[in-house]
């Protein structure tokens, strides 16, 4: 038989023994009185400790601490932060917002707001140009993977959307001052009429922040989301439907496996 | 492990379940740690507020109770150094002298409990009250306060030691140990 130690008797009387235990601890007290006051003495103060703080608990929650109207404020506080961003954008150009949000402030954005501007920003510069949108083009696929995977620590697959409709133009890689490995890479896609389509992405080491969020630019939606390795910004002029499901197709195509597990396709 | 933007919603919606089922032990805890009912729920908003903004970097299945414990405990240890840099706190020596033994044996003054409560160091009283008051397994008190579970129970042990004497309950038993 254990010997009832003091640590045993405690515990006791915290309900954290088991059947066994318990009830040797029974026997134990039966017989010595001495064990038995010390257990009373225990419980006396966790009915004490009971007694002065537990009401708390029942009180009614004030609305103030109720989480989904925390996360409704908090993500209210973010889109004001965005759309102001956006018509800056549109007023006075990319390098203005970018500098907005990067402002010294008591409220500054956070780190997942900036990569979903820079996305935004990095999109309305290269879709607008004709020779030179992508650095490497989409029909060296494997070569772009391998070279991306590299440059951003992460294993990246090349998504394909001709199933949405939408050829792969390319990629390239962009800077990334505000997170850890300072990389991003860009692909671009394209459909049909010649619109075009952009993913944004980056490791997610160091991002923290929502893992979804959806947000309307102008005439473009940006679509962004994270996993414990790599977040993605969609951004393009789809129908918000129809940029959801883009995002199903890339995000289970996009997602990193083994490199036996690759898409490589064009 | 890897979701997509739609599963994803469905996630938050649980999450805030899950977060909202532990706001009134927060508060409970928080209360009992501040003696203020608006700098506990101060504190009980700002964990929560803390836990929405970095739920990205809680993506396991892991217990939610433990993690808002953690961020609170956090946060109220981050204010007490604030406020003893600006020297709000009370001094222990300028805490009103305690009362008198209880005059009846077994018998624990509520009043004088709480004033027993606040002379503790605060590694103790945080420790005492996970398990004491919030009724928690001694193995996640000792995860919320990150330490070994042997150190916890020698928290909780010094804590009731130090109580005892400080509600004037007579000196500790003998303890025999039986084979």
């Amino acid at each position: 038989m254990t010997p009832i130690t003091r640590d045993m008797l405690m515990a006791y009387c915290d309900g954290q023994l088991g059947d066994a235990d318990r009830s040797a601890v029974e026997t134990h007290l039966a017989a010595n009185p001495d064990a038995m006051a010390e257990v009373a003495l225990i419980q006396r103060q966790n009915h004490a400790i009971q007694t002065l703080f537990a009401p708390a608990g029942a009180e009614p929650v004030p609305a103030r601490l109720k989480p989904a109207r925390l996360a409704e404020a908090q993500k209210s506080r973010r889109w004001q932060t965005l759309q102001r961003a956006a018509m800056i954008t549109a007023l006075l150009g990319i390098g203005m917002a970018a500098g907005w949000l990067l402002r010294p402030s008591g409220d500054s954005p956070q780190l997942y707001d900036r990569l979903i501007a820079d996305a935004v920003s990095a999109h309305t510069v290269y879709v607008a140009e004709n020779r030179h949108a992508v650095e490497v083009a989409g029909d060296d696929s494997e070569h772009l993977s391998t070279w991306l995977s590299n440059r951003l620590a992460t294993n990246l697959a090349m998504p394909d959307l001709s199933a949405q409709g939408l050829t792969f133009l390319g990629g390239r890689l962009l800077p990334a001052p505000a997170i850890p490995g300072g990389r991003a890479a860009q692909l671009m896609y394209e459909d049909r009429g010649g619109e075009r389509l952009t993913l944004y992405i980056t490791p997610a080491q160091g991002v923290d922040g929502p893992d979804y969020e959806k947000i309307a630019f102008g005439a473009d939606t940006a679509l962004y989301w994270a996993n414990t390795l790599i977040t993605c910004t969609i951004v393009g002029n789809e129908q918000p439907e129809t940029l959801q499901a883009i995002a199903n197709t890339v995000f289970s195509q996009l997602s990193p496996g083994q490199p036996a597990e690759r898409v490589y396709r064009g | 492990m890897l979701e997509g933007p739609s599963a994803i919603r469905a996630v938050l919606d649980q999450f805030l379940d899950q977060l909202e089922a532990c706001v009134p032990a927060l508060r409970r805890y928080a209360r009992a740690l501040t003696r203020n009912v608006d700098l506990a729920d101060d504190l009980v908003q700002d964990c929560l507020e803390r836990a929405l903004a970095k739920r990205g970097l809680f993506r396991s299945t892991g217990p939610v109770r433990a993690w808002l414990f953690t961020i609170l405990l956090n946060l109220h240890r981050n204010a007490r150094r604030s406020s003893l840099r600006r020297g709000t706190q009370v001094d222990i020596d300028d805490l009103p002298e305690m009362a008198t033994p209880a005059p009846q044996p077994g018998h624990i003054a509520l009043a004088e409990m709480a004033r027993a409560i606040e002379t503790l160091p605060p590694e103790q009283k945080e420790a005492l009250l996970l398990v004491a008051l919030e009724g928690l397994p001694y193995q996640e008190a000792a995860d919320i306060l990150q330490i070994p579970i042997g150190t916890l129970m020698s928290r909780l042990g010094r804590a009731r030691a130090a109580l005892r004497l400080a509600t004037g309950t007579p000196s500790e038993p003998h303890l025999r140990t039986v084979k």
